[in-house]
């Protein structure tokens, strides 16, 4: 399969434009003259003669107006129907359409109005409370609101992010569960009616800023009963909306109790812990889908072996609050060998541009237990190399040793816990 | 009228079009901006400068994706443009976007073939301004 890549000016000497069989500028480095460009995007693939295209993690790949024009222009959409993201994409109305499938979801509301009515929704469920973007995705357009007269900055903060990042400020609100694990189900559709799950992910491992760090599969401390409830909630959910292609079905579990938080329809950032566990291509599959093969296989043909973690490296810096790290990369030396695998689009030399998202790689270690996989992961960090930037290699290498970690009971507080409690000490240094 | 005109110039600052015009109903608006896209002049070597101003090439680069094509009648290098033309137009989605040589000069050189695709930013001619 032949492949073209679109870039922006500012990523015009990133690995894929260089690994792909041809590559089209589409505007200059700023993400709305670039990335969200949809008339240079679908004319690039008009011009080069494309099928189909796959959008990806970021920008438009939970877009159903994207979708819907690629059809227009006789251009396979690689993900669901434009109508399903729009109802599931949409995170309100995913909430309401999962309540119908029968699946318990937080106590929350549906779109905002405004700040009044954010405020009045807050006294009925009760503070603390979170206001989320419902285009958004990757902790963007979300904001922590604890007590009634922090609503109106917050409203306000959270609306301006969510439609400079999605180009729809709309927001709606959830109880905030304390401190639970965010625990999601990677799910498969074919056009056939056919749903599977391939196991969980636990992403607890998450900054303050809600953007997760370090995500493994299969869930640590998950009881076989809870986690077949899981995986049997999503087929279901999956089913009832007649969903194609690869999706995520985020859940916020505490103790007993799951909820489900929002479903991403798309593939996502940590979906090479799953691959690795499944030993199951899910890009491959995604384009199979898209070009109409049923699945081939059935739940009981999938089986999960070992454990697989991700540690994303973002240049960033951990002791600054994460903030973003642009610059050269004077040197990059990425690990290797049995059950390590590295997803990047950087080298040494690279720019790492001031425009996107911070991640630079995502490393992953895959082992027969949960033991060897951390002990690999630890080997691959020690053994990467990153010039030039700050980065979170050190910090996931921190979480790795702490006992919540290896003993696999943190939950979506640890991270924010640990940072705090490291401060004082960084402070003395 | 000039609230209409205030709101398009803000809409103007904000794209990278060199210019703007609009005609409706007898009005017409022209906006335009001075700063021109400057590919680096090549260095010459020193006898041929010794007489000879160096050249002012303004490259003229492609502002969308699409198919270009050269209007016609067809320009060459070594054209001379008496005041600004229209070129060459892409073809997107349909819509046929002019290439205008954006004032006077010479062809000093077409660096894209009829039927090209070609991407943002691309060069599409260079124009010396003498």
């Amino acid at each position: 399969m032949r492949t073209v890549a679109v870039f922006s000016e500012a990523d015009r000497e990133s690995l894929h434009v260089r690994q792909a069989d041809e590559a089209f500028c589409v505007g200059p480095g700023p993400v709305p003259r670039s990335y969200l460009n949809i008339p240079n995007i679908i004319s690039t693939a008009l011009v080069t003669g494309c099928d189909a295209i796959h959008p990806g993690y970021g920008f438009l790949a939970e877009n159903a107006r994207f979708a819907e024009i690629c059809a227009d222009h006789g251009l396979t959409f690689i993900g669901p129907k434009p109508s399903v993201i729009a109802a599931m994409g949409d995170k309100a109305t995913a909430k309401r359409v999962m309540k119908d499938a029968g699946v318990a979801t937080t106590p929350g509301t549906d779109i905002l109005a405004s700040v009044d009515e954010a405020r009045a929704a807050a006294e009925q469920v009760g503070y603390p409370v979170l206001l989320k973007a419902t285009a958004g995705g990757g902790g963007k357009g979300m904001r922590v609101v604890e007590r009634p007269e922090e609503m109106e900055r917050a409203y306000a903060s959270a609306t301006a992010e969510a439609e400079a990042s999605f180009k729809d400020g709309r927001v709606y609100m959830e109880k905030l569960i304390l401190n639970p694990r965010h625990i999601e189900v990677q799910v498969l559709g074919d056009e056939f009616g056919n749903v599977v799950s391939l196991g969980e992910r636990d992403c607890s491992v998450q900054k303050p800023s809600h953007q997760k760090l370090i995500e493994e599969s299969p869930a640590p401390h998950l009881s076989e009963k809870a986690r077949a409830a899981l995986l049997e909630m999503a087929v279901r959910a999956c089913k009832h909306v007649g969903y194609t292609n690869a999706g995520t079905l985020e859940f916020l579990v505490s103790g007993e109790q799951v909820y489900f938080m929002e479903m991403n329809t798309r593939i996502q950032v940590e979906h090479p812990v799953t691959e690795m566990v499944y030993s199951v291509d899910l890009v491959k599959e995604q384009i199979r889908i898209a070009a109409g093969e049923p699945l081939g296989y059935e739940q009981k043909d999938l089986q999960l072996r070992g454990h697989a973690i991700e540690c994303r490296i973002n240049a960033e810096d951990p002791r600054n609050n994460f903030a973003p790290q642009a610059g050269t990369l004077q040197r990059v030396v990425f690990p290797g060998g049995p059950g390590v695998r590295v997803d990047t689009h950087v080298f040494s030399g690279a720019m790492v541009p001031p425009y996107y998202d911070s991640m630079i790689a995502k490393i992953i270690a895959f082992g027969a237990t949960r033991d060897a996989a951390i002990a690999r992961m630890e080997r691959a960090l020690r053994e990467t190399v990153v010039d030039g930037v700050n980065t979170t290699i050190r910090q996931c290498l921190e979480i790795l040793a702490t006992p919540q970690f290896r003993e696999g009971t943190y939950d979506i507080g640890f991270l924010p816990h640990l940072l705090a409690q490291m401060e004082p000490a960084a402070a003395e240094r | 009228m000039a609230s209409r005109v205030q709101r398009l110039a803000e809409f103007f600052v904000e794209t990278d079009l060199l210019r703007l015009r609009i005609e409706r109903e007898g009005e017409e608006i022209e906006l335009g901006r001075a700063v021109l896209h400057r590919e680096p002049v090549p260095e010459l070597p020193s006898d041929l400068t010794a007489d000879a101003p160096p050249a002012r090439l303004d490259a003229i680069k492609a502002d969308l994706v699409g198919i270009f094509h050269l209007s016609r009648p067809a320009t060459a290098e070594g054209d001379l443009l008496e005041s600004d033309r229209e070129l060459a137009y892409i073809e997107a989605l349909g819509i046929r976007n002019p290439v205008r040589s954006r004032g006077a000069g010479r062809i000093a050189a077409v660096r894209c073939a009829d039927g090209d695709a070609v991407e943002y930013g691309q060069v599409l001619f260079e124009i010396d301004r003498g």
